[in-house]
């Protein structure tokens, strides 16, 4: 990471979820500033020329892709990510068409706001996933799809790979179950049976990489979803 | 200055019918007069003639040479238009030899025309110097070797003053007649939309409130008894579906209401007793819990939105049934071993089906069925799988389910579609998940064309058929 802090903008015009988003974004380590109408959003966007702009779609008085339209227009160099409860399909295509570079259906987890917004980031810095990824004493080969605890193989299906990849990419983070749905199972909606599908495949994959071993690593961030990482001593 | 056009459907009827009436009566009124025209004019040149003939026998050349018509005529009974004959007789070279005393001096017709009279009875209007019209016809005849051309006409003017009158009898005739037909065409139209007005004003009456209520149907099968009938259809649909989404939306709110409930009291029991930063943990996970019940909740009544509105025939493609069931098995399989289940296939069709659906929108529906036979399922149990063709035409593709699950109830086999139910029998009670899984899958199958249902005699373990429509 470089030392400049990336600074991001939420235009929001509920007050608790702007503060709860503030909060939250700000111990991930970013600068926050947040407005709660588009005139002052618009105000900020030129003034303090943020990275990344959160907006929401449903504002008073200035619909949120018309900021989208006119920042576009003005060729700001920001990274956009809308937030917004209109999620069909159509919504989505508009917003992205209209210019912005992620959309979100409330209600979202966090975790996955965070991952959305690192990934956005980093589009401007490099990636830092290598070949050999490493938590503690586990090791796993991205390039062979072979991961190892403490030399010994762990013995995974494909799908249980490309799990413990994802949840080791986002290394320390927690990952809930919709960026599973979509990142690992690719299903555009989440039902009952999605979601019962990921918990067996957690538990499955928890007993291979868990289970032999004293130290465990996958953890269970109750109400948030999966994360993994080494235990706090 | 412009005619105002009527606006009501009463109005305009009569306009029409009065504008078409009127032309006929002009047409006919024109051949009339035209008809009546020519059979008098033909009756005058009739007359003319047969007085020619009789004027041919009075002509005389006295013996100064002189023409005279003979004076005995005046004692016969003869009509007046005897009387009013102009005649006028010339000598082949133009000479007038006689000239009627009904003309006033004035010649009639003035020079020989080549031919005139030679063949027939030339017949010609003439105008006379007075300006009063005659119709004349001309006769060559010999009298005493002399070879005479006789002009013999009577004034049109009569004929023309009668012609004029019946003319005029005619249009005043044609106005009354327009009158009365336009009354009683108004008459008749208002008498044949009367049921109209009656459905307008009962149609007025029908609010939300009383969606009940239906148009008076008094005729079946004239027109506007079938309006009424059409009508009266789209207001049992109307009803049916206002129904349906004030019991759904109150169904909603119940269903959203219970986890908001469980969000709040946990919240507030974590204020007021807890301590320790492991309790306030443990309340908030609960409350996250709960607020992914409620959007599952949220995003399945969605859907339950999405397929209400879909037309059937929408988003329709054909795909292979087999696929679309292996696929969603593939998604469950981590499930099914977990549980190990063994899933067994078999099929009574021939080669691969293809059906005819919104793949995406059945894949859904698939899935909750699947995930329902293995929520119920125990452990290492058997879940089977079949296809069949039904026996109804068009034939049908049936997809069976069958678990060795608790199985249904007696009488809950319809209800188990019903939004937001949940098994009286003790063992489901605990596995309900939204309530909303079958319900789905249920409107998906009756909007793709196709049908669902648990089959009562099924017993251990319940079974569902979906009936799929086929692409063949």
């Amino acid at each position: 990471m470089t030392s400049i802090r990336s600074r991001i903008l939420i235009i929001e015009d509920d007050r608790k979820m702007s503060a709860a988003l503030v909060s939250g974004i700000e111990a991930a380590g970013y600068d926050v500033i947040a407005a709660s109408s588009a005139e002052e959003g618009f105000f900020l966007v030129h003034s303090k020329s943020p990275d990344l702009l959160l907006l929401d779609l449903t504002l008073p008085q200035r619909n949120g892709l018309d900021i989208l339209k006119q920042i576009r227009s003005e060729g700001l160099d920001i990274r956009i990510l809308i937030l917004t409860s209109h999620n069909t399909v159509e919504d989505r295509v508009e917003g992205l068409r209209t210019g912005a570079d992620d959309y979100l259906g409330k209600p979202f987890s966090f975790p996955e706001l965070m991952a959305r917004i690192d990934a956005l980031l980093r589009r401007i810095l490099p990636p830092t996933l290598g070949a050999m990824v490493t938590i503690g004493d586990l090791a796993i080969d991205t390039k062979n799809r072979i991961a190892s605890r403490n030399g010994q193989a762990l013995d995974l299906t494909a799908r249980e790979f490309d799990l413990l990849l994802y949840l080791a990419e986002n290394h320390g983070r927690t990952v809930s179950r919709e960026m599973l749905a979509k990142d690992i199972w690719r299903e555009t909606s989440r039902y009952t049976p999605i979601d019962n599908v990921i918990d067996v495949q957690v538990a499955r994959l928890r007993r291979k990489v868990d289970d032999p071993f004293a130290v465990k690593l996958l953890q269970t961030v109750r109400g948030l979803g999966f994360s993994l990482r080494e235990p706090q001593l | 200055l412009k005619i105002p056009w009527p606006k009501n459907i009463r109005s305009k009827l009569t306009l029409w019918y009065l504008l078409v009436l009127a032309g006929l009566l002009l047409v006919y009124a024109t051949l009339v007069f035209a008809f009546q025209y020519v059979v008098l004019t033909k009756q005058i040149v009739h007359d003319e003639i047969q007085d020619v003939e009789t004027v041919e026998g009075l002509l005389d050349f006295n013996p100064h040479g002189t023409l005279e018509l003979r004076q005995d005529y005046y004692s016969r009974p003869q009509s007046h238009l005897l009387i009013d004959r102009m005649m006028e007789v010339r000598d082949l070279s133009g000479d007038v030899l006689y000239r009627s005393p009904t003309l006033n001096g004035m010649p009639l017709g003035g020079e020989n025309r080549r031919g005139e009279g030679d063949a027939s009875f030339d017949q010609r209007i003439i105008r006379l110097q007075d300006g009063s019209y005659v119709l004349a016809i001309s006769h060559i005849h010999s009298i005493q070797d002399r070879v005479l051309l006789i002009r013999l006409g009577y004034s049109l003017g009569p004929l023309r003053e009668r012609m004029l009158q019946f003319m005029l009898l005619l249009l005043l005739a044609v106005p009354i007649a327009l009158a009365l037909a336009g009354f009683a065409g108004q008459m008749i139209a208002k008498r044949a939309l009367r049921p109209l007005e009656r459905m307008t004003a009962r149609a007025e009456g029908i609010t939300a409130s009383n969606l009940s209520s239906r148009l008076e149907v008094r005729n079946p099968d004239d027109e506007l008894g079938q309006m009424a009938r059409v009508i009266n259809h789209l207001l049992d649909r109307l009803e049916q579906a206002f129904f349906q989404l004030q019991r759904f939306t109150s169904d909603a709110a119940h269903e959203l209401r219970t986890p908001l409930a469980s969000v709040r009291t946990i919240g507030e029991v974590a204020l007021e007793k807890g301590h320790g930063s492991d309790e306030y943990r443990e309340a908030l996970g609960s409350i996250l819990e709960e607020t992914g019940r409620l959007n599952e909740t949220i995003e399945s009544l969605l859907l339950l939105a999405k397929a209400e509105a879909t037309q059937p025939g929408e988003r329709q493609t054909t795909f292979v049934a087999t696929d679309l069931v292996n696929e969603v098995l593939s998604l469950l399989e981590v499930v099914i071993e977990e549980r190990n289940i063994t899933v067994v296939q078999e099929s009574d069709t021939e080669g691969k089906v293809e059906v005819l659906a919104d793949r995406s929108l059945l894949r859904v529906a698939i899935l909750n069925v699947l995930h329902n036979a293995l929520k119920f399922s125990p452990n290492n149990s058997m879940l089977n799988i079949s296809y069949s063709y039904s026996a109804t035409t068009p034939r049908k593709l049936l997809i069976a389910f069958r678990d060795q699950g608790p199985g249904i109830p007696p009488g809950e086999h319809q209800r188990v579609f019903e939004r937001f139910f949940t098994s009286t029998a003790r063992t489901t009670a605990s596995q309900s998940g939204t309530g909303l899984g079958l319900s789905v899958a249920k409107l998906v199958i009756d909007r793709i064309g196709g049908e669902m249902w648990f089959d009562e005699q099924t017993q251990p373990g319940a079974k569902c058929t979906i009936a799929l429509p086929i692409h063949e």
